[in-house]
């Protein structure tokens, strides 16, 4: 199925300026960067959930605030419905910017512990003026909880953040962003903070306004098990790039790059009668992913040799929506 | 031989709403060379039993009542003394969080040196050397024995707390989340080291964890508790294969698993109970598909099933 494509994004950069003195000295005049994104491409299709999956540090949170112009990309362009974000001015990226909306993993912080639920979504009701009269507020904000499934309505009404569970959390904040009818939404680690038996219900909400709403969804996580319950295709981020992107049950059955196999591998088995082979790789994420003229994977890699050491693999196409950046595949 | 018998502990939280149950009348035990899981969805009363056992509890927290009989005898009527000498040598804890634990200004090496020099009348050579031997054993390699602990990975700060928890080659160690909030990839490390130590160390263990398949990973036995009481008890085999408790197949049916099959999940509806006023009878059955009447009004006796033990109404 071919679908109405929403977001694409080329060759996207987002380098981060080293402050002097915090990683040691520089040489005179030279400037050092964190690659945090680096030259990413992929394309969303309507109510498609894309995964972005990797370690912490890997530059996810970064790609998400750039897509939403939160930060200013280095380079590369964001095509949002046919438009190109980066050259909008001010006032018609404000006009998109109710079209794209994020979901946050602390639902908590998140959410002002001064307000109730009705006042927190009311607030984004007139932030974005969309009623004209309180009872006009009213009925969009019970809309909102009705469709978060915080019900009975009254009982949730007033009620403060305090008094509600993590899942319920996570509903006010779906609930504010959903009342915009966003087109994009980026939902980063939207369940990790949650307990494992609440989760699937958050999980199938979102999947239900995806559907209802029309929402083209980026789920970011470092777990692939809820993003096998959620994703359409995932993409599996190492140090600024993607390694390998494909479609959810393909990249969980037939893992390319010796690093997905590892996220694989690394994931905790329920059934305590089988045993998982270890997918052995070094050492840990290095710290600042600065310029490298290998392979970005290659200290840590169990199958590198000199090959490796020669240029930075591209993203090769391996089978149907399958590809994947490594030498030795 | 059991190490570790917990018989009839009450922790209770006094709070501005009266007092908190956060762990109501539990018993297990834990035999010698075994690992026990203590699973449960947050806030069902896990630290709390483990601090506990440390005797540890403080204000607002109080220990009501029970006995924690360890090598024979109760901790819970040891004097401070006595305390001092147990705590960090035969019974240690990794706590939750841990990896922010560590003294900021104190090098790895220095920092488990101490320990060991707390509990045994060793020089400082000796120590330090036992120290880095310690380092090598968890996989962070002694030539990090200086390392400060902000220049160490979460990864490695946690291995660092393992170091200091089994320095004193301890009888009992318990251990609070050791691996929640780190990277799959390092989660997965730590599981290798801590099932290589089980091994290596024939550690008798505490696990806390959150998420069933850690434990399946780690435990031989596991304690299922819910809102501060104990649900079921087995082996982790039986456990998973024939879960009696609702709950415990409700936990089980909301895992999304990554191997196999993709089954269909099925979340637990509604949240735990806040415990300074618990449901009346049993505490899950709000959230329990198959609750009668009598789950609303009487709260259920742990029973033998099947070499199990479960405190349900509904399981024959
Ligand atoms: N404002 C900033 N200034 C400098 N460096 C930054 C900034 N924000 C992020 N970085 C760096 O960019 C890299 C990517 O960080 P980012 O927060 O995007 O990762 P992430 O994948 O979201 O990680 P996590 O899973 O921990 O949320 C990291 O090395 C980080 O230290
Ligand atoms: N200092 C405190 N004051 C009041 N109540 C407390 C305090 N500490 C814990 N509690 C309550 O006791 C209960 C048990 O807490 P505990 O920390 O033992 O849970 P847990 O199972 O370890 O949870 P988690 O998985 O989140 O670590 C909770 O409901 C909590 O609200
Ligand atoms: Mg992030
Ligand atoms: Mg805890």
């Amino acid at each position: 199925m071919k679908r109405k494509e929403i977001v694409r994004v080329e060759n996207l950069k987002k380098y981060f300026k080293i402050k002097k003195g915090l990683f040691g000295r520089f040489k005179k005049g030279e400037q050092q960067y964190i690659h945090a994104v680096d030259d990413i491409s992929f394309s969303i299709g309507e109510k498609e959930v894309l995964g972005f999956i990797g370690e912490s540090g890997c530059g996810k949170s970064t790609m998400s605030r750039t897509l939403l112009r939160l930060l200013e990309p280095t380079s590369g362009s964001i095509i949002f419905n046919g438009e190109d974000l980066l050259a909008l001015d001010s006032k018609n990226l404000r006009k998109h910017r109710r079209y794209m909306q994020m979901i946050f993993q602390d639902p908590f912080g998140s959410l002002n512990p001064r307000r109730t639920v009705s006042d927190t979504l009311r607030q984004t009701v007139r932030i974005h003026k969309l009623a004209a009269t309180i009872a006009e507020e009213d009925i969009l904000i019970k809309e909102a909880m009705e469709e978060v499934e915080l019900l009975p309505v009254e009982e949730y009404w007033d009620k403060y953040p305090a008094l509600l569970s993590g899942g319920q959390q996570q509903r006010v904040s779906i609930g504010r962003v959903i009342i915009l009818r966003p087109k994009f939404v980026i939902a980063d680690e939207p369940v990790s903070m949650l307990d494992v038996s609440v989760r699937i219900g958050v999980l199938k909400l979102l999947e239900k306004i995806k559907e209802k709403f029309s929402i083209s969804f980026i789920y970011i996580t470092h777990d692939l098990s809820t993003a096998r319950y959620v994703c359409d295709r995932i993409a599996i981020m190492y140090l600024g790039k993607i390694v390998e992107i494909g479609p959810t049950e393909e990249i969980l059955s037939n893992p390319v790059h010796p690093y997905t196999q590892a996220l694989i591998a690394a994931v905790p088995e329920i059934d305590p009668t089988v045993k998982i082979k270890n997918v052995p790789i070094k050492g840990y994420v290095p710290v600042v992913p600065g310029e490298s003229s290998n392979c970005r994977f290659y200290p840590r890699c169990p199958y590198a040799d000199e090959q490796c050491s020669d240029g930075t693999p591209a993203l090769r196409k391996i089978g149907t929506d399958h590809y994947v950046s490594c030498f030795k595949r | 031989m059991a190490i570790l018998e917990i018989k009839d502990l009450k922790v209770h939280y006094l709070t501005k709403e009266g007092p908190a149950l956060a762990v109501d009348s539990i018993n297990f035990s834990v035999k010698e060379n075994k690992t026990v899981g203590l699973i449960g969805e947050s806030g069902c009363g896990k630290t709390t039993t483990a601090r506990a056992i440390m005797k540890f509890v403080k204000e607002p927290g109080k220990i009501m009542g029970g006995e924690i009989i360890f090598k024979g005898r109760d901790i819970l009527t040891m004097s401070d003394k006595e305390l001092r000498t147990l705590r960090g040598a035969e019974l240690t804890i990794v706590r939750q969080e841990a990896q922010n634990a560590l003294n900021p200004v104190m090098t790895i090496g220095d920092q488990i040196a101490e320990v060991i020099r707390e509990h045994e009348h060793i020089d400082k050579r000796t120590a330090w050397e036992r120290a880095e031997n310690q380092l090598d054993l968890v996989g962070i390699s002694h030539h990090r024995a200086k390392s400060f602990p902000h220049e160490l990975s979460g990864g490695m700060r946690q291995r660092g707390m393992i170091a200091i928890a089994t320095a004193c080659n301890p009888d009992f160690i318990i251990m609070d989340e050791p691996i929640t909030g780190l990277d799959v990839i390092v989660q997965r490390q730590l599981l290798t080291l801590i099932n290589d130590l089980r091994e290596k160390l024939n550690l008798t263990a505490l696990f806390i964890a959150h998420d069933l398949s850690v434990i399946s990973e780690t435990c031989d036995d596991v304690v299922v508790m819910y809102a501060g009481k104990i649900m079921e008890k087995a082996d982790v085999v039986s456990l998973y294969k024939h879960p009696l408790h609702p709950y415990t197949q409700a936990l089980i049916n909301s895992y999304p698993s990554i191997r196999g099959e993709k089954k269909n999940l099925v979340s637990i509806p509604g949240s735990p109970p806040r415990l300074v006023s618990p449901p009346k009878g049993c505490r899950f059955h709000p959230r329990c598909s198959f609750a009668i009447d009598r789950c609303r009004e009487e709260a259920p006796e742990i029973r033998e099933v099947d070499g199990h033990s479960v405190a349900c109404h509904i399981v024959k």
